[in-house]
């Protein structure tokens, strides 16, 4: 018997050995296992010929081959749909290797060949009731892809059939397939609307994250239809996929804006608490673990909600996640910096203690770089500016241009919010003057200029900033750059004034003169900029010493200069001021010009116009950052500007809903408790028989409080095995939960719900709290509750 | 809420290996997202200097192009809606992640080499609307077969029956574990733990630490039949801070007792990346902690490094002295990029050995080390030109290192992993690399 059984099955294995040998004889043209794909991909054009036979023949080998090569033309964007036809007859072939090529193809081109997609339609809807739910999920992929209005209704029944599919995966190909339905035909949305609904419904979180896009995309205004799904959507948000927890958590965010309480921003901490609502308070809860998403598109959006809704006592639990953002990689760093940054316009009162994080690195790229220094600068402390002010200095040294600017603006800014700092932050621009480098030089010119007006509006001496102008115009030979030579020739004339007796030049400071003397020397070959203010500088010397001979002839040589400059601007300048001052020095007024009227300005006047109302405009980046609209986690804030249809959240309503709408009708009958698979206690057989089977009162958790899902319970092993079973026994723990919770809003005060709990869970807690440490696997559920209710403790 | 598509570049020739269909935009939609890609990669200095997400302008109004470059690939993620950047750029990492797994080695070859098979995987992935499909390896691997020698001489054959991955298609989905493979089953049951911590510091011309941090993360190969529920304790937990999770991890319990707790994936994935912050608090157990154990909680930059650097006109200066502190270290390596028209570098006098070169197109002098033993000190001395005026170097000099094989940055352990749910005794091993990536700040004179 055992040698007949033996004889067969050698004579078996021999036979498979010997077909694989032959087919691989026959074929060795194709087994070469590193450039196959390679030659597919790049096929000549004669081979194309082809391919239309081998697409109609038995062959499945040619078939397969005839779909790779077609597939490799799309690859390479050729428009491959003349083969529409013969491809189509194949979308039933035994194959499943082609036929998943088929359907690719088919999710290409079914829109330009809406025709002969028709003529699929048949397999398609045999194909949903494949045994195979990947064939079932690819056949309504497919299906719902073909652009053709006259068979929306069946696509709507395509839809309406998987939505109840027992495959989790299939319901949530159903839920994707919805906005292209309806997108394709809008009077659909009636019954699309009820699809949504009853996948709201699901058990499962596999689909829900797919749900809610459906839900954005059919119905974004119909909020109403969460009220009885809410808690559940809640709670279960930690078990979608990290997909899906974006796309919920988004339409939570906004049910929470519209139907829920706003919190009160009363900023006495602690009894605050009290005022956020239990069903926001159980979002945030059930959002909370999510911020240790490895998903940075996760985290960003548990930010948004939390910065978006709960109050600014809770705000400072986005600080950590948002720095872990940045050790991500450079690209994610760069986008969560425009979102901190935007925060630090408003609160940088969070961020500030972490300013090390923000420490510009010299292999930064320029976008880090200029993101940083902005950052740096709205986080000015008193307790950080020393060090950031060393960090600045340090920076001057930088490479990048715009880094070295916004280092040296951070200095100015430094000076200016610690006035205290004012001495060191001048040092340090002082000795950037001296730097061989341009832009250095140029950056800390604007800066000082912008620091001495400060400091002459504000104190009463002023010495100290005069010296600076003094030191500058002495340095106005070294100085090249355009925009840092103007700069200075503005602060000399500005501050030119001198009331001492004996002063060479009367009323004039001695150094001011000197500057004039120079730049008149230079200024055929100085920058417009720099002559506009040689132009300004003269005038106003002259109007400080209109006696002095001297000044006279050099300031009417620039104005000759000026006169027939070249640039229109300078020629129009030298005009006006030559005419402002014809009441002064009337030898200065032009020569050719008749008296043309109008009024004649004294010299007090005409001081007054050239000196006064030069108050410093603010410099450094103003918060364009509009408080009112709220885009953290957006395109546009990334962008730095508007993109069309920008996602806007909703104002608070006041008030809220009843929160009784939001208990869901089928939260009446408590039942043995199963959690979400992610996050169950660890099974074991003797506690499933302590809790989960034989005692029907199931420890649960207060409202809002034991998070996304309860480690309350443990699962039923048996029940892994079937998916649906799972899910079922999970949902109907769920709603014993809700219950509880229902009773917390009915008594309106948390601690009773708490208390109340406490008592149902008598039976287990004896030896649940005697022993807290005890051995793993036999008070499991018991040790999790208690963990679970301390820190609903510590969160009130 | 949606990305329009992906668009997979060849960055060597900038020409698209695979894309999406784009299907509601027009043909040229694509190709404005290409074109405004290769404008700006042309115009940076350095390719990694491409903001990440571009502006692109479209006919219907501003679009962006956020993108990522892997080697000798660059991946287009075109978004015209009002999306958040993260969602695009997460999608890219997860699906660069899953061709790693596929493929191992990621390259332009090998993805046209397999192009079906990206096909097959992009479709999966994403879902014609732009939202993302399956994106777990795990329930990928069931629905696209891997190239695989099997499949390779199942295809050619044609040979049906034999009982191996072509079964597979019934099994697809079939788990009730998003994240893990139905009926896994291995001869012997191994799973190894990988620590890889780096140190990211920067130190400032005194010496003295202006920003250290320990980022470190828990690399799992499992091989574990069935369906094993673990939980890993760690000695020392209490000094993470800024931990992230693969999804698998029971987040709740790690919260309440610091244990990870998890049903893994079949195969490799990152089971956690965290923070070190040697100033958390101690732990109230243990008070009297010995002086030793007090120092090794303390993040420290395991050598000194004296740079001075002199600029004259048309060129300059430089001494670089490196001395190891205590610790071995290897792969020691210092770049200093030396200004945008440096050229002939030369260095006159080396001591304790270690090789210096030019890289000219990145102006980048690069001096690496032997393995350093502890209390040797070596030095590079050298001259450049350049064609400007006032050369430019970088203010800072970027030094990496790997400490030897097993030693830790963080005093982070595995404590013990307990297997629940499976009644083998499962082979456990646990390895630590630790690197490093110090900026050192230049002391700079000029002349």
């Amino acid at each position: 018997m055992s040698g007949l059984n033996f004889n067969s099955w050698t004579e078996n294995a021999t036979r498979l050995g010997m077909r694989i040998q032959e087919t691989l004889a026959e074929h060795t043209k194709d087994f070469s296992l590193s450039s196959s794909g390679a030659g597919y991909y790049d096929a000549g054009e004669d081979k194309t010929k082809n391919i239309k036979a081998q697409l109609d023949s038995g062959n499945e080998r040619e078939k397969l081959e005839a779909m790779k090569r077609l597939i490799a033309m799309i690859s390479k964007g050729r428009n491959v749909s003349e083969y529409f036809a013969p491809v189509v007859k194949n979308v039933a072939a035994q194959s499943l290797e082609v036929r998943k090529l088929v359907y690719i193809y088919l999710l290409r081109y079914a829109e330009a060949e809406p025709d002969l997609a028709l003529l699929s339609i048949n397999t398609f809807q045999r194909d949903l009731a494949d045994s195979s739910p990947l064939i079932r999920a690819m056949a309504l992929r497919v299906l719902s892809g073909i652009p053709v209005q006259s068979i929306s209704s069946l696509i709507v029944l395509a839809i309406k059939k998987c939505a109840a599919d027992t495959s989790p995966y299939v319901r949530k190909a159903a839920a994707l397939s919805i906005p292209k339905c309806y997108s394709l035909d809008e009077s659909q949305l009636p019954s699309l609307i009820g699809v949504v609904s009853t996948l709201l419904r699901d058990r499962s979180p596999l689909s829900l994250g797919s749900v809610a896009t459906a839900f954005e995309a059919v119905c974004p205004t119909r909020l109403d239809l969460l009220h009885p799904h809410y808690r559940r959507l809640c709670r279960v948000l930690v078990d979608v996929d990290e997909w899906g927890q974006v796309n919920l958590l988004e339409l939570l965010i906004r049910y929470a804006r519209t139907m829920l309480p706003r919190p009160s921003a009363s900023d006495s901490t602690g009894i605050e608490q009290k005022d956020v609502d239990a069903d926001l308070d159980l979002l945030l809860v059930s959002a909370d673990p999510l911020f240790q998403s490895r998903n940075p598109a996760v985290v960003m959006s548990v930010t948004r909600a939390f910065y978006y809704l709960a109050p600014p006592s809770q705000h400072h639990k986005i600080v950590h996640p948002l720095l872990r953002l940045l050790t991500v990689s450079p690209e994610v760093e760069r986008v969560v910096l425009a979102y901190i940054l935007s925060i630090s316009h408003t609160a940088s009162h969070l961020f500030s203690p972490h300013y090390t994080r923000f420490i510009v690195r010299a292999d930064d790229s320029p976008q880090l770089k200029g993101a940083k220094t902005r950052l740096l600068r709205n986080l000015i402390t008193v307790d950080n500016c020393q060090a950031l002010l060393r960090e600045f200095i340090d920076y001057t040294d930088d490479v990048n241009e715009a880094l070295v600017a916004g280092a040296i603006q951070g200095i100015g800014h430094i000076s200016r919010t610690l006035p205290e700092a004012t001495t060191q932050c001048l040092n340090a621009l002082m000795a950037c003057i001296k730097s061989p480098h341009d832009c250095v030089v140029a950056s800390a010119v604007v800066e000082l200029k912008s620091l001495v007006q400060t400091q002459m509006q504000s104190s009463t001496h002023a010495s100290a900033p005069l010296m600076i102008v003094e030191r500058l115009s002495y340095r106005i030979d070294e100085i090249r750059h355009a925009q840092a030579r103007a700069c200075i020739v503005w602060l000399v004339g500005q501050y030119a004034a001198d009331d001492s007796p004996n002063a060479v030049v009367e009323g004039v400071v001695p150094w001011a003169s000197d500057v004039l003397r120079k730049i008149a020397k230079s200024f055929r070959d100085e920058t417009v900029p720099v002559k506009l203010q040689a132009v300004t500088l003269a005038a106003k010397l002259l109007v400080l010493s209109p006696a002095h001979g001297t000044l006279t002839q050099l300031a009417k040589y620039v104005f000759a200069l000026a006169r027939y400059d070249r640039n229109y601007d300078v020629r129009d300048r030298g005009r006006m001021l030559q005419q402002l001052l014809a009441g002064v020095v009337p030898s200065v007024g032009a020569a050719d010009a008749k008296d043309v009227g109008g009024v004649v300005l004294r010299r007090a006047q005409v001081r007054v116009v050239l000196f006064e109302g030069k108050e410093n405009a603010s410099s450094g980046d103003v918060a364009r950052d509009d408080p009112v609209r709220e885009r953290l986690g957006t395109l546009g804030l990334v962008l730095g500007r508007d993109v069309p249809h920008a996602r806007v959240l909703p104002d608070w309503l006041e008030h809220g809903v009843e929160a009784s709408l939001r208990i869901s009708p089928d939260e009446a009958h408590p039942a043995p408790a199963v959690t979400a698979i992610g996050h169950v206690a660890a099974p074991s057989r003797s506690a499933v028989a302590a809790g989960g089977q034989s005692t029907p009162i199931v420890v649960l958790t207060p409202a809002g409080s034991g998070g996304p899902s309860p480690a309350g319970s443990v699962p039923n092993r048996g029940n892994w095995t079937d998916l649906d079973k799972f899910y079922a026994s999970d949902g109907e723990e769920e709603s014993g939960e809700e219950e509880s919770e229902g009773d917390g809003d009915e008594d309106g005060g948390e601690e009773e719900s708490e208390e109340e709990s406490d008592r149902q869970s008598q039976v287990e807690d004896d030896d649940g709290t005697g022993a807290p440490q005890a051995p793993e696997g036999e008070n499991e559920e018991d040790s999790d509750v208690e963990a679970g209710s301390s820190r609903v403790a510590s969160v009130r | 809420m949606a990305i329009d598509g992906l668009i997979i570049l060849d960055s060597t020739n900038v020409k698209p290996i695979v894309q999406t269909s784009f299907r509601p935009f027009p043909p040229a939609y694509p190709l404005l997202h290409i074109d405004a890609y290769t404008a700006a990669l042309e115009k940076a200095a350095r390719p990694e200097d491409v903001d990440p997400v571009l502006l692109v302008s479209v006919p219907d109004g501003p679009a962006a192009c956020c993108h990522l470059q892997y080697r000798s690939l660059a991946f287009l993620c075109p978004i015209s809606q009002d999306l958040d950047p993260l969602y695009a750029l997460a999608f890219i990492r997860t699906f660069i992640d899953i061709l790693v797994e596929y493929f191992g080695q990621v390259t332009p070859p090998t993805l046209k080499d397999n192009f079906d098979i990206v096909h097959q995987l992009l479709e999966e992935t994403l879902d014609a609307g732009g939202h993302p499909n399956t994106t777990s390896p795990n329930a990928l691997r069931d629905i696209v077969l891997p190239p695989s020698l099997i499949t390779k001489i199942l295809s050619v054959t044609g040979v049906s029956g034999i009982s191996g991955p072509s079964t597979n298609n019934m099994s697809a989905f079939s788990s009730p574990i998003p994240w893990r493979k139905a009926g896994v089953r291995y001869n012997n049951n191994e799973v190894y733990f990988d620590i890889l911590e780096t140190l990211d510091a920067v130190v400032n011309k005194g010496g003295n630490i202006v920003t250290s941090s320990v980022l470190g993360k828990i690399d799992v190969n499992c091989k574990l039949s069935g369906t094993p529920d673990l939980a890993l304790t760690l000695t020392n937990a209490h000094t993470i801070t800024e931990p992230s999770f693969h999804p698998c991890v029971r987040l709740n319990r790690f919260t309440q007792s610091k244990t990870l707790s998890f049903v893994p994936p079949d195969g490799r994935f990152t089971l956690m990346e965290y923070r070190v912050d040697p100033s958390a608090s101690k732990p109230v157990a243990a008070p009297a902690l010995t002086a030793a154990a007090a120092a090794q909680l303390q993040v420290q930059v395991p050598f000194t490094l004296r740079t001075t650097l002199s600029t004259t006109d048309h060129g300059g200066e430089f001494e670089l002295t490196f001395a190891p502190r205590a610790a071995t270290l290897d792969d020691v390596a210092v770049e200093l990029y030396l200004g945008g028209d440096a050229s002939g570098v030369t260095c006159s006098a080396v001591t304790g050995g270690g090789e210096w070169t030019y890289v000219p197109t990145r102006r980048t002098l690069r001096w690496s080390l032997p393995p350093t033993a502890s209390g040797r000190t070596a030095t590079l001395h050298g001259t450049f030109s350049s064609a400007e005026a006032h050369p430019r170097p970088a203010r800072a000099a970027q030094v990496s290192f790997a400490l030897p094989p097993g030693a830790l940055l963080s005093a982070l352990k595995v404590d013990q992993l307990k297997l629940v749910g499976e009644t083998y005794k499962p082979y456990k091993g646990v390895r630590g690399r630790a690197f490093g990536r110090v900026e050192w700040r230049v002391e700079w004179k000029r002349a």
